[in-house]
């Protein structure tokens, strides 16, 4: 039953939901199909079993799939890795499964190679990447097509390239030093998540509609942070008017707005680009990505950079303790407040915000930029700092992710 | 971090520690993140929308894990502006970096005590010391810091702004008592050099009564300066008013949306290393002052008032000296075509309007108004037709006198009228005409 359904008679044009009569997509588990050849799996909202029956899960085709290790061999596993930053071990999982031969198609391929290519770029090592890159063909060739292998994708079309992979072909000459080559790589990107738009639109396929009007943010995403860390700030206008006018109501970016005025010095542009911020915030508008804590929280330490402008570092410090109040895990708010704290001469109690917040929330406080200033605090406030690094570098290496990077201590 | 320091002889108990305290700056760092459904399956998989169902719901009970040692934040994105990379997370300056005139230094100053033992009696001292003078910053002699135990530490943050240009030393000391009761004196010095943030050229160019000042503002230091306020500030005898483009707003946005009040104008910012941006301004002899004492006194036009902003608003302010404009004609009689025809055709008589204005404070005159005689043979373009020569009466102290004279032209196209004099008959002075009438000659 389960075989024959997954290929009935139709129209290979239209899309293939209207003919799945036995799929009921409210139903919260797949109970729904039954294979006589596999054990159907139970999905529960917290459970992530990586599923025992890989060889059976070769004969499924990719439209019915009960975990994302039906997906692809092991994908349940290498996502839990990626999230704890454990890239060496995807390393490790990615040659094993090529020497035991266990990716039988050429998706699977393509998803390990996309994590190899991820995990080496965030382990810095970007030359082997791009190596790695090297032996890929043209993306949008026949070879990354689902409908060249209609013999394991019967029913499916299109490319099957995961746009991370595109992504970081576009990132990699960067990484290595050729900016130019990675902006007109990202720009080409663009122009084709564009293109794709407008064919899925006229194709009705509203879900990939919606993923490509994503990947298109994120790529406009990713170019305003390359110009403004070069500070061109003309660009970096243009891409946020675009942004903006695809998202106007969302605060978060537009409090980025006011933090890119505020860093070329325009301070009255950024009072009133915030000053909207909490107006959306009182009347209860939002795009609706935030919690009402996160949305005070951003309206907070917006208004606590105003106050750090004026120099007024005793009202930021109080508006920051506000925001930590909310949410002790609120890492911008801890490290914008140590700050504050040095301003006001008070580099004791500066190094004490921000050791402390590392003891107790590791995982959202240990970014490089924190423990960069916190070394710089321990260079002012220690003859002797090399002791303290060493020990901070000593507690950084028990707990940070492998993609973590160590120069940030300057020891 | 510190600039260069030199200390003298050890070995101290105390020792400075000193960093630069500008304003924090924004940490820009695009991210190496994603959306799962980037990586997890193929960009169109999600063309079928039951694979793109089952696949978000796979996913998102993939993301409920939530275990102490997810560091999911490094790598799954949060909110679609992740990969801008600015999360609002402040860095303290990493480097002294360079200072200019204008600017405000500032400084954190920590006096610690590495020694093994209290230091007792501590006077501290914070001063600038340039080429011309001393400026005192911190002195704490009245009330000396009674003590700072071992390991422990005395800090104050300093302010000075800077009004000088080259060498500045930053020279830090400390009176105190040593363990030994012995009375010790550090003195350290921590070195930098002032450079000058801005050049403004300007150009001054006189037309009929206006005078127009160009300024251009060159940026020398290696940050882009937001132009906060460039005012023009005249002398009394001027008033200014700015010249500039209307702004074109841009026709992508829609009249009544919210974007065109969200995103400013084209702010004016000028690059770092050799940027420019140019100010242009129209000046104009104030109302309450006529036409005598406009050409005696001097002839400055006015200053200019700068404040730039760089990185998080920190300011600057500059003003430069008097700017001259065009030497003041001290011409004692003014000679000018004030009005001639529309049209002007080749070889045909035209009627030109003049004035003759006496400037000194006494008679002056009878005039002979003829063409000037040169030493060159070669025609003059525009020529007095008829009689040579015009007498004009005497004129008062300050009064004028108009007049008509009959010329002709012999060239086609722009030409001057120029070369006409007015001899003084009896002081026996000549007084040129003021050569800015340009008329056209168009054929017959």
């Amino acid at each position: 039953m389960f075989t024959e359904s997954s290929s009935p008679a139709k129209d290979p044009d239209s899309p293939e939901s209207e003919t799945r009569p036995e799929f009921n997509p409210s139903s919260t588990d797949s109970t729904a199909t039954t294979n006589p050849n596999t054990v159907q799996t139970a999905i529960d909202s917290d459970s992530l079993e990586p599923t025992t029956f890989e060889s059976a899960s070769s004969d499924l085709p990719p439209e019915r799939f009960n975990s994302l290790d039906e997906l692809t061999h092991d994908l349940g596993s290498l996502h839990e890795l990626s999230t704890r930053g454990s890239w060496q071990a995807i390393l490790e999982k990615i040659s094993q499964a090529r020497a035991l031969f266990l990716l039988t198609k050429p998706h699977e391929h393509l998803t390990y190679l996309t994590y190899q290519v991820m995990a080496l770029v965030k382990l810095r090592r970007s030359d082997e990447a791009a190596h790695e890159l090297n032996s890929l063909h043209d993306f949008d060739g026949t070879h990354y097509r689902y409908e060249s292998f209609p013999e394991i994708y019967p029913n499916r079309k299109g490319s099957m390239v995961p746009f991370s992979l595109r992504w970081l072909y576009a990132l990699i000459p960067t990484k290595l030093g050729n900016r130019q080559e990675g902006l007109d790589r990202l720009y080409v990107l663009l122009d084709f998540v564009r293109d794709r738009i407008r064919d899925k639109e006229s194709q009705n396929l509203d879900d990939s509609v919606e993923l490509w009007k994503k990947r298109e943010r994120f790529v406009m995403s990713c170019l305003l942070g390359f110009h403004l860390g070069h500070k061109e700030f003309g660009v970096s206008l243009d891409l946020i008017k675009g942004l903006l006018n695809r998202d106007p109501l969302d605060p978060v970016l537009i409090s980025k707005l006011g933090s890119v005025q505020m860093q070329f010095g325009d301070i009255e542009g950024a009072k009133a680009t915030f000053d909207r911020v909490e107006k959306m915030l009182n009347e209860g508008k939002s795009n609706g990505l935030l919690n009402e804590t996160q949305f005070k929280n951003l309206v907070g330490r917006n208004k606590a950079l105003v106050y750090v402008v004026a120099k007024d570092y005793v009202s930021a410090v109080r508006v920051y303790d506000e925001c930590i109040e909310r949410d002790n895990s609120d890492a911008i708010a801890v490290n914008n407040k140590a700050l504050c704290l040095m301003y006001l001469r008070d580099l004791s109690d500066a190094i004490k915000v921000m050791e402390s917040a590392l003891e107790r929330v590791p995982t959202a406080a240990l970014n490089e930029s924190l423990v960069v200033n916190l070394c710089s605090m321990y260079e002012l406030a220690y003859v002797n700092h090399t002791d303290v690094k060493r020990t901070l570098n000593n507690w950084i290496a028990r707990v940070a992710p492998d993609d973590y990077d160590s120069s940030s201590t300057r020891v | 971090m510190s600039a260069t320091q030199t200390q003298t002889q050890g070995p101290h108990s105390l020792a400075f520690r000193v960093m630069r305290l500008c304003k924090p700056s924004f940490h820009v760092d695009p991210p190496l993140r994603i959306d799962p459904f980037d990586l997890l399956a193929g960009e169109d998989f999600s063309d079928d929308p039951s694979s793109a169902s089952l696949f978000r719901r796979h996913v998102s009970s993939a993301d409920s894990l939530d275990s102490d040692l997810s560091y999911r934040n490094r790598f799954l994105l949060n909110h679609p502006t992740d990969p801008i990379g600015l999360s609002g997370l402040l860095l303290l300056p990493q480097s002294f970096g360079a200072i200019y005139l204008g600017e405000t230094f500032c400084s954190y100053i920590s006096v610690n005590n590495s020694s093994t033992s209290e230091v007792r009696d501590v006077t501290i001292k914070a001063e600038i010391q340039t080429e011309r003078q001393r400026i005192l910053l911190l002195d704490t002699s009245k009330s000396p810091v009674e003590s700072i135990r071992t390991a422990g530490r005395y800090d104050f943050i300093v302010e000075h702004d800077v009004k000088e240009l080259g060498a500045h030393t930053l020279v830090c000391s400390a009176l105190y008592n040593d363990a030994d009761g012995e009375r010790k004196y550090l003195p350290q010095f921590f070195k930098f050099v002032v450079a000058n943030p801005l050049s403004v050229r300007t150009k001054v160019r006189v037309v009929k009564e206006t005078t127009f000042l160009e300024a251009c503002i060159e940026n020398h230091t290696k940050a882009n300066l937001f132009m906060d306020q460039v005012d023009f500030e005249p002398a009394k005898q001027w008033t200014a008013v700015r010249l500039q483009n209307e702004d074109c707003h841009s026709t992508e946005d829609p009249p009544a949306s919210d974007l065109s009040a969200l995103i400013p104008k084209s702010p004016v910012i000028i690059r770092s290393g050799g940027g420019i941006h140019n100010y242009l301004y129209k000046l104009n002899p104030s109302a309450d002052v006529f036409g005598p004492t406009k050409f005696q006194g001097s002839n400055i036009l006015g200053k200019f008032q700068i404040t730039w902003r760089t990185n998080l608003g920190e300011p600057g302010r500059l003003q430069t000296q008097q700017i001259l404009g065009a030497p003041v004609s001290r011409k004692e009689i003014n000679m000018r075509v004030v009005e001639v025809p529309a049209v002007i055709h080749l070889n045909r008589p035209f009627l030109a309007f003049l004035n003759l204005t006496n400037q000194t404070d006494r008679q002056l005159g009878p005039f002979e108004v003829s063409l000037s005689q040169d030493e060159s043979q070669m025609e003059k373009p525009v020529g007095i037709n008829g009689l040579q020569a015009l007498m004009l009466p005497r004129i008062e102290a300050f009064g004028s006198n108009d007049f008509q004279l009959n010329l002709i032209a012999s060239k086609l196209g722009v030409q001057k009228i120029a070369g006409i004099t007015a001899l003084d008959t009896r002081e026996k002075k000549t007084y040129e005409l003021v050569p800015e009438m340009e008329i056209f000659v168009e054929s017959d």
